[in-house]
């Protein structure tokens, strides 16, 4: 079908406006219809979906304004302020890749995985707007170790055993308590004949009197 | 084999298909806006190697596949997966090395190179989000132990755009609504959805005006909900707009029967005798006469797939049945033709 203005080429764009409650409807090409319309569209975003950048960008772009906003706000009080919080908006940049917050905004996609560490301050918030939380519930890569599993499996035989003595403290689960008290001093006596230290041997009171005043 | 839309799913009534799409990034190579034409290739012919490597344990999920790269592609062919949904716009317009692995029955692909450097899709006809992703989650296991993952504690799967953080699970179910579309009530039922984090899409045409009467219904939030309960919440959104379709569809028939009837029937006549004919008016007669065959105005001998007819109507998937490139007249004329033949024979 062709262009109902220009009556050349073909028209792409269907175009509804309502003017006092008159409808007027139009089949327009791409050309005409940014020339007679509020109608914007570069040529790539016809037949696209909604440029998620756009939409990403404004969310993010008010939480950049209002953060600012709140700076100049502060202004009467310290003068210094504003203008550094200003500063790292523009230099906040993934350190792994080189891409800017700025061209993170302008293209709704992140340059690599650690874009996200980077950006973390100022997205946690965005996030929250976009998905209403900012914390991901659900799978993991398979054989995937969090970090606080890490952290544990790295810690001494003695180490755990403390965490779980203080659990069992807190939850008062005494026999249990004595059970890892003993066995965290079993552990230390090892310990310290491996290292035929000469070091007189202390002994583990702290752990008692915690049990006896819990 | 049958393709998955060659047969009828459950609620096929109002339901046609429901999809999966699992988007994952791997810490190995930056994300698209960063990637370099040499790293697109390196990536792509990384991910092929490793898969065909893991061939057995693959196929024994989703069935035999075969690799397709898309940026050797013409024109036609891309478009032709598009139509047929096997892979995105976004991937047929890569102007980087992009490819797909997609298995025989269309239902699973593997983009590479999209969005995202690998996204997982699995499509099944009918309402079916829960084993299409246990489908897709055994794929992406078989290639989480192959290729290490961008995933974060707190964020979950890190994906090219911060829409998809977190689960990267974009789930969808194509509904076919006239009853709902032609009134003003399906307005207000996107408004209701959108409300629960779901949104509902025209797929053909723009907007809510969408041509042929079917919309895609899917989640929006992919961070701080798990995967099936998405999916639950999703599914349980499906079941009342079909409910409220089918009551809809009742209340126009009961008050209106003969204008429908006469409709269908005019539907049905011109398809079967039409010389020429544009995709949009093909698309809309068909979903006319697919609403006559669901409320039994009229009955054929044999089942019949509406959306397989559809699908080979549009212009790209035509042209590959004619076997030839073919301009916009010689598509209308060929796709009169192939519809006077295809429609079923009404008894």
């Amino acid at each position: 079908m062709l262009c109902d203005r220009c009556k050349k080429r073909d028209a792409k764009i269907y175009y509804t406006e309502v003017v006092n409650g008159e409808m007027k409807e139009q089949h327009l090409c791409e050309e005409c219809a940014a020339e007679c319309t509020q109608f914007h569209m570069n040529s790539t975003f016809v037949n696209k979906d909604i440029s998620i950048g756009d939409i990403l960008s404004s969310i993010l772009g008010t939480y950049r304004g209002s953060t600012n906003q709140k700076a100049d706000q502060g202004k009467n009080g310290n003068t210094e302020e504003p203008t550094k919080e200003k500063k790292t908006d523009h230099t906040l940049r993934c350190e792994n890749c080189g891409m800017t917050y700025e061209q993170f905004l302008k293209e709704g996609k992140f340059g690599c995985h650690q874009c996200y560490h980077y950006f973390n301050k100022i997205l946690s918030r965005s996030l929250k707007s976009l998905h209403g939380a900012d914390a991901h519930v659900g799978k993991h890569p398979k054989g995937y170790v969090s970090d606080m599993k890490r952290i544990i499996n790295e810690l001494s035989e003695v180490e755990k055993m403390s965490i779980l003595l203080q659990e069992a403290i807190e939850k008062e689960e005494f026999e249990e308590a004595a059970r890892l008290r003993d066995a965290i001093r079993a552990l230390k006596e090892k310990e310290r004949e491996k290292q035929q230290d000469n070091t007189q041997p202390k002994k583990d009171e702290v752990n008692k009197e915690e049990i006896n005043n819990a | 084999m049958p393709k998955w839309y060659e047969e009828q799913g459950n609620e096929s009534d109002v339901v046609i298909s429901s999809r999966i799409r699992l988007a994952r990034n791997f810490v190995k190579y930056p994300f698209s806006p960063k990637l370099s034409s040499e790293q697109a290739e390196l990536l792509c012919e990384e991910l092929h190697n490793r898969i065909d490597d893991n061939k057995a344990a693959l196929e024994e999920v989703m069935g035999k596949y075969y690799y397709y790269s898309v940026s050797k592609a013409n024109d036609i062919e891309k478009q032709a997966l598009v139509e047929r949904h096997i892979i995105s716009n976004k991937l047929a317009r890569k102007n980087q090395h992009a490819g797909v692995i997609m298995t025989e029955d269309e239902s699973v692909s593997l983009m590479l190179n999209e969005d995202d450097h690998i996204r997982i899709q699995v499509i099944q006809n009918g309402l079916n989000l829960l084993p299409a992703l246990e489908k897709a989650n055994a794929i992406d296991d078989i290639i989480s132990e192959f290729m290490q993952y961008a995933y974060d504690d707190k964020l979950g799967y890190l994906t090219s755009s911060p829409t998809n953080v977190g689960t990267g699970l974009r789930a969808s179910v194509m509904v076919y609504l006239p009853a709902l579309g032609s009134s003003d009530k399906l307005e207000k039922i996107i408004e209701e959805v959108n409300k629960y984090g779901v949104s509902i899409r025209g797929m053909y045409g723009e907007g809510n005006k969408s041509v042929a009467y079917i919309y895609q219904v899917s989640n929006m939030k992919t961070l701080g909900m798990s995967e099936v309960d998405t999916l639950e919440n999703l599914t349980t959104i499906v079941e009342q707009i079909i409910k409220q379709e089918r009551k809809r569809r009742e209340y126009l028939l009961d008050t209106n029967f003969d204008k429908y009837e006469d409709q269908v029937y005019r539907s049905y006549g011109v398809l079967r005798y039409a010389k020429q004919i544009t995709t949009a008016d093909a698309m809309t007669l068909l979903a006319q006469i697919k609403f006559g065959f669901d409320s039994k105005i009229i009955t054929s001998k044999e089942k019949t797939s509406f959306y397989k007819i559809m699908m080979a109507i549009q212009p790209a998937n035509l042209q590959k049945i004619l076997g030839k490139n073919a301009g916009t007249k010689e598509r209308e004329k060929a796709r009169a033709a192939f519809l006077n033949k295809n429609l079923p024979e009404l008894v």
